[in-house]
C-alpha cells in the first residue's frame, strides 16, 4: 500500500514536471508537432488499408480461337453481341459491372474483364495478363469439341502449369460455350475428355528431360490418373451460351471471387 | 459489284456492315483474311483472294479499326480503294468508342458509294480513250461497251457498267491490267507479291520482268543457266571416248593406283571398327539456352555512333516532337526509320523481298497512329517490328513432336517423317541427329534410305545406323524412292518401330521431273511430317526454294488436300554468327515453324529455335 502511494506521488511529480515543460514551449511549435503526428498516423492507417486491398479484380477470358470469347465479353457487358464478331487481333478490356446487375441498387464493385485473343500467334499476350489475374475463364467450343480437343487441352495444360497460376492458386472455370445448339456436348463429357487428354500430355511432357520442360510445374498426383480435383487451384466446369445470353454460371463464378 | 463492306475493331467486334447488299458471303472470307494475311504480317499487300472473292482492306490505326471490302474476283473494280479511303475518313468522324451500332452511317455510305462509282467510271472512260489498245482487240468492240456504259451508268449504280467492263478487261487482259497497276490508287502500293495473287496473266508477268528487272525471278535465271550447263556438258562426252587420269606436275605417277580407298570390308561392316555412339551426352535439344541480357542503351549508343552526321535540326525537332507527342504518324515520318530497319535486316541475311514486305506491313499498322509522348519515332517503329517478328516466328501450331509420336503409337502405326531439300544442305546428317534425339527419349526409330541416286548415300546412312544401333531399310541404288519408302513403312509397322525417318535425294527446286518424283513419294506414302531442310547460309534463294517446293507439292498432288511443307529444319547454324535472317525468310514465306536447328556436326548438335534470341539478334 505504501509502495502504491509512493508511486502515485512520483507519478504526480512527473506529471507536474511534464506540464511545466509543455507550458514552456511556444504554442505554435506545439500545434505543428501535433499536426505532424496526426498526419503520419493517418498516412499509416491508409497505407495499411491499401496493402490489405491489393486483391485485383481482373478476370481473363481465354480459350482457342473461335470458341466465343468476344461474344461472351460483349454479352456480359452490354447484354447483346451487337452485329457479330470476327477473329480478334487484339485483347478487349473493360471495367464494368455486368449488364444484368445494372438494375441492382447500391455500389457494386466493377470487374476488370479481359478477352485475350485465342489465335496461336497471339499466345504471348496471355502471359502479359496472367500476373494480374484473379480468376480465369477458359472457354471451350462445345459444338466443335472433338476436332479441337487436343489443341484445347494443350492450351489448358499450359495455363494450369504456369508459374503465376500455380503459386497464386488462381481459380479456373472451364466454360462450355455454344450449348444452345443441339449437337453440343455435355459438360461432363467435355470434362472427362479434357482430363484424359491432359493425362496424356502429362505423360509425354514428363518423358522429356528435366531441363527441357517448357512448363514450369507439373500438375496432378504421381501415379494417379489426372483429375481436375488434383490441381492446387480450384477448377470447375460450367455451361454457357453466348448467342442466347445465358451467362449466369459465368457471372456467379466471377462474383464468387470478386465480391460485389 | 461490291459484295460486302465491313467495319470492325481490332478486338473483333463488327461495327457496321452494308445492309443494302445483304448477300451472305460463301465461306468465311473475313476470318480467313485475318488469320492468313493480317496476322501473318502481310498487311502491306494490296489484296487477298479467297475462293471467288477478292478482299481489299485498310486500317485506321489510331482508333483501331479495320475496313474490309469484298467483291467478286473476276470483276476488277477500280473504285474500291478510293471508296475505302472515303469511308475511313467519314467513319472516323462519326466513331465513338461507346457506340456500338451506326445505323445512320447507311445513308452516308450510299452517297459515298455513288460518288466512288461515278469517279471510277470517269477514270475508266478516260483510260479507254487515251491509251490505245495494242491491236489485241478491235476498236469496234471498244466503242460498243462505251456506248453501253453511257446508257446504263445512270441506272443501278454501275452494275451493268461493271459487267461490261468485265468483258472489256478480259479482252484487253494484259494491257489493261498493267494500266491498273500503274495508275493504282490512293492507298495501294504496288508490290510484286500482291500482284501474284491476282489472276496470273503471262503478259503482265513478262511486263513486270522487263520493268522491275529480274528481282525475285532468280529461279527463272537459274533454270536458264542450269539448262545451258547441261547443254554444254552433253557436248563434251562425244569428244572423248575414255577419260585419262590427269597427271599433275608435282604428283608422283606411282600414286595413281592408290586412289581407291574403299575398305575391303563387305557390306555388313566389320565389328572391330565400329564405335557405337551410344551415349555422346545429352542432345542439345534438351538443354535450356542461357539468354545474355543486354540493355537497350547499348543499341542506342551504337546507333548514335554510326550516324554522327545526322542533321542537328532533324535531331532537335525529333526530340521536341518526342516530348510533346506529335499528332499522327505520317508515312513520310515512318519512311526513314523503316528504311534503316530494312537495311539492318538485310545485313542480317534476311531476303530482300521479305524485308520489304515486312516493312510495308509494319508501316500499314503504324500509319495514322498517335505517337505516345516521350518516345522517338524510331523506337516506336522498332517496337512494332519486334512484335511483328515475334508474331511471325511463334509457331502457328504446336511443335510437340513427342506428343504426335505418342498419338501415332496409340493408333498402332509408325510416325513417318520425310526430309526434303536441295542438294548439300545436310539432310542425312541431321536425320541422324534427330534419330539420336528420339532414341534418347526411348522411341524406337527406323531409317529408310530413299536417296537412291547419290553415290554413297546408302552407305552413309548405314554407318549412322550402325553407330546408333537402329535398323535401316534400304534397297540399294537405282530404285524408285516412293516404292522403297512404302516398303519401309510396311516393315516398320511389322516390327513395331515408332518412327520412320525417310531420307530423300537433294534436288533443285526448278528440276521438274525430280519434283514430280518427290510429290509422288509424298502422295503415295502420306507422311505425318514433311520437313524441309534448309541451310542458314542461304540468302535470297530461300524464298525461291520454299515457294517452289510448296507450289510443286500442291500442284502435283493427286488427292484433294495437298500436303505442303509442315516444318523447317535449319542447318549449319554454327557457321553464321549473327546473320540469322534465313530463319525469318523461310518462316515468313512458307508459314511453317522451325522445328529443329542443326548447329554442328556431331549427334548432340540439335537445338530448338529460341524466338526471343533470334529477334534480338535481328534487331541489334
Amino acid at each position: 500500500m505504501e509502495k502504491l502511494e509512493d508511486l502515485k506521488i512520483v507519478a504526480e511529480q512527473w506529471w507536474n514536471q511534464g506540464i511545466e515543460y509543455l507550458q514552456k514551449i511556444p504554442p505554435n511549435q506545439l500545434y505543428a508537432a501535433i499536426g505532424v503526428l496526426l498526419f503520419t498516423t493517418v498516412l499509416l492507417l491508409l497505407s495499411f488499408r491499401l496493402v490489405r486491398r491489393t486483391k485485383s479484380n481482373t478476370v481473363l477470358l481465354s480459350g482457342l480461337t473461335g470458341s466465343g470469347k468476344t461474344v461472351l465479353f460483349y454479352q456480359l457487358r452490354d447484354g447483346s453481341s451487337h452485329q457479330g464478331t470476327v477473329t480478334s487481333m487484339e485483347p478487349n478490356e473493360g471495367t464494368f459491372i455486368f449488364h444484368t446487375e445494372n438494375s441492382k441498387k447500391g455500389k457494386i464493385k466493377p470487374v476488370h474483364l479481359v478477352d485475350v485473343p485465342g489465335h496461336s500467334r497471339l499466345r504471348p499476350k496471355l502471359e502479359e495478363f496472367l500476373p494480374q489475374a484473379a480468376a480465369i475463364v477458359f472457354v471451350v467450343d462445345a459444338l466443335e469439341f472433338l476436332p479441337n480437343c487436343r489443341a484445347a487441352s494443350e492450351y489448358l495444360y499450359d495455363i494450369l502449369t504456369n508459374a503465376n497460376v500455380v503459386k497464386k492458386k488462381i481459380p479456373v472455370l472451364l466454360c462450355c460455350n455454344k450449348t444452345d445448339k443441339l449437337t453440343a456436348h455435355t459438360k461432363e463429357f467435355i470434362r472427362k475428355q479434357m482430363e484424359k487428354e491432359i493425362e496424356k500430355l502429362r505423360a509425354s511432357r514428363s518423358a522429356v528431360s528435366t531441363a527441357d520442360i517448357a512448363n514450369d510445374f507439373t500438375i496432378g498426383i504421381e501415379g494417379e490418373v489426372f483429375s481436375f480435383s488434383h490441381c492446387g487451384n480450384k477448377v470447375t466446369v460450367a455451361e454457357a451460351s453466348g448467342l442466347n445470353g445465358e451467362t449466369v454460371q459465368i457471372q456467379d463464378f466471377i462474383r464468387e471471387y470478386i465480391k460485389p | 459489284m461490291l459484295e460486302q463492306l465491313l467495319i470492325f475493331t481490332r478486338g473483333g467486334l463488327i461495327l457496321w456492315t452494308c445492309k443494302e447488299i445483304g448477300n451472305a458471303l460463301k465461306g468465311s472470307p473475313i476470318d480467313t483474311l485475318i488469320r492468313s494475311c493480317l496476322l501473318e504480317e502481310r498487311s502491306g499487300e494490296v489484296s487477298f483472294n479467297y475462293g471467288a472473292y477478292t478482299l481489299k482492306w485498310t486500317f485506321h490505326n489510331d482508333l483501331g479499326l479495320v475496313f474490309v471490302a469484298v467483291y467478286q474476283r473476276i470483276l476488277q473494280l477500280l473504285y474500291v480503294d478510293d471508296l475505302l479511303c472515303m469511308v475511313k475518313e467519314s467513319f472516323s468522324e462519326v466513331y465513338d468508342p461507346k457506340v456500338m451500332s451506326y445505323d445512320e452511317f447507311d445513308e452516308r455510305f450510299r452517297q459515298l458509294r455513288m460518288e466512288a462509282e461515278a469517279r471510277g467510271e470517269e477514270m475508266r472512260k478516260v483510260k479507254v480513250k487515251v491509251k490505245p489498245l495494242n491491236g489485241v482487240k478491235k476498236q469496234g468492240k471498244v466503242l460498243k461497251p462505251e456506248g453501253g456504259n453511257k446508257k446504263e451508268s445512270d441506272g443501278d449504280g454501275g452494275d451493268g457498267g461493271d459487267e461490261v467492263k468485265g468483258n472489256v478487261s478480259s479482252l484487253t487482259n494484259g494491257n489493261h491490267k498493267m494500266e491498273d497497276d500503274d495508275d493504282c490508287v490512293v492507298n495501294g502500293k504496288e508490290n510484286s507479291g500482291g500482284d501474284d495473287n491476282n489472276v496470273g496473266v503471262d503478259v503482265s508477268k513478262l511486263a513486270k520482268l522487263r520493268s522491275k528487272g529480274v528481282r525475285g525471278r532468280g529461279g527463272l535465271r537459274k533454270a536458264e543457266s542450269v539448262g545451258s550447263n547441261k547443254g554444254s556438258s552433253k557436248v563434251e562426252p562425244p569428244k572423248k571416248a575414255t577419260k585419262k587420269n590427269r597427271v599433275w606436275d608435282d604428283a608422283a605417277p606411282k600414286q595413281q593406283e592408290k586412289l581407291d580407298f574403299t575398305d575391303s570390308v563387305d557390306e555388313n561392316g566389320g565389328n572391330d571398327s565400329v564405335e557405337v555412339a551410344a551415349d555422346q551426352g545429352e542432345s542439345m535439344m534438351d538443354k535450356e539456352e542461357v539468354l545474355s541480357s543486354e540493355s537497350e542503351s547499348d543499341d542506342d549508343e551504337q546507333r548514335s555512333d554510326e550516324k554522327p552526321e545526322a542533321k542537328k535540326k532533324g535531331w532537335f525537332s525529333s526530340v521536341f516532337q518526342s516530348i510533346t507527342g506529335k499528332a499522327n504518324l505520317e508515312r513520310t515520318d515512318l519512311e526513314p526509320a523503316l528504311k534503316a530497319l530494312k537495311e539492318r535486316l538485310m545485313t542480317k541475311n534476311v531476303a530482300e523481298e521479305i524485308a520489304e514486305k515486312l516493312c510495308e506491313s509494319v508501316e500499314a499498322s503504324l500509319e495514322g497512329k498517335k505517337l505516345a509522348s516521350f518516345t522517338r519515332i524510331s523506337s516506336t517503329v522498332q517496337g512494332a517490328m519486334e512484335e511483328a517478328l515475334i508474331r511471325i516466328l511463334t509457331p502457328r501450331r504446336s511443335i510437340d513432336i513427342m506428343r504426335d509420336v505418342h498419338a501415332a503409337k496409340e493408333q498402332r502405326r509408325p510416325y513417318v517423317v520425310v526430309f526434303v531439300g536441295v542438294n548439300g544442305v545436310g539432310k542425312s546428317t541431321n536425320l541422324a541427329k534427330v534419330a539420336y534425339w528420339l532414341q534418347q527419349h526411348k522411341v524406337s526409330v527406323m531409317m529408310a534410305a530413299c536417296d537412291t541416286f547419290r553415290s554413297g548415300a546408302v552407305e552413309q546412312l548405314r554407318t549412322h545406323a550402325r553407330r546408333l544401333q537402329i535398323p535401316i531399310f534400304e534397297k540399294g541404288y537405282e530404285k524408285d524412292p516412293a516404292v522403297v519408302a512404302k516398303e519401309a513403312i510396311q516393315e516398320a509397322t511389322r516390327n513395331g518401330s515408332d518412327v520412320v525417318l525417310v531420307d530423300t535425294a537433294g534436288r533443285m527446286q526448278d528440276n521438274e521431273p525430280l519434283m514430280r518424283a518427290l510429290s509422288k513419294l509424298i502422295n503415295l506414302n502420306k507422311p505425318d511430317l514433311v520437313l524441309f531442310v534448309g541451310e542458314a547460309l542461304v540468302g535470297n534463294d530461300a524464298v525461291d526454294q520454299l515457294s517452289k517446293f510448296n507450289q510443286k507439292l500442291s500442284d502435283l498432288s493427286t488427292s484433294g488436300n495437298s500436303r505442303l511443307i509442315d516444318g523447317i529444319l535449319l542447318t549449319k547454324f554454327d557457321t553464321i554468327d549473327d546473320k540469322v535472317g534465313a530463319a525469318l525468310s523461310m518462316v515468313y514465306i512458307s508459314g511453317a515453324p522451325v522445328m529443329f536447328v542443326g548447329c554442328g556436326q556431331s549427334y548432340t548438335d540439335l537445338k530448338q529455335l529460341n524466338v526471343k534470341a533470334i529477334v534480338k539478334t535481328l534487331l541489334k
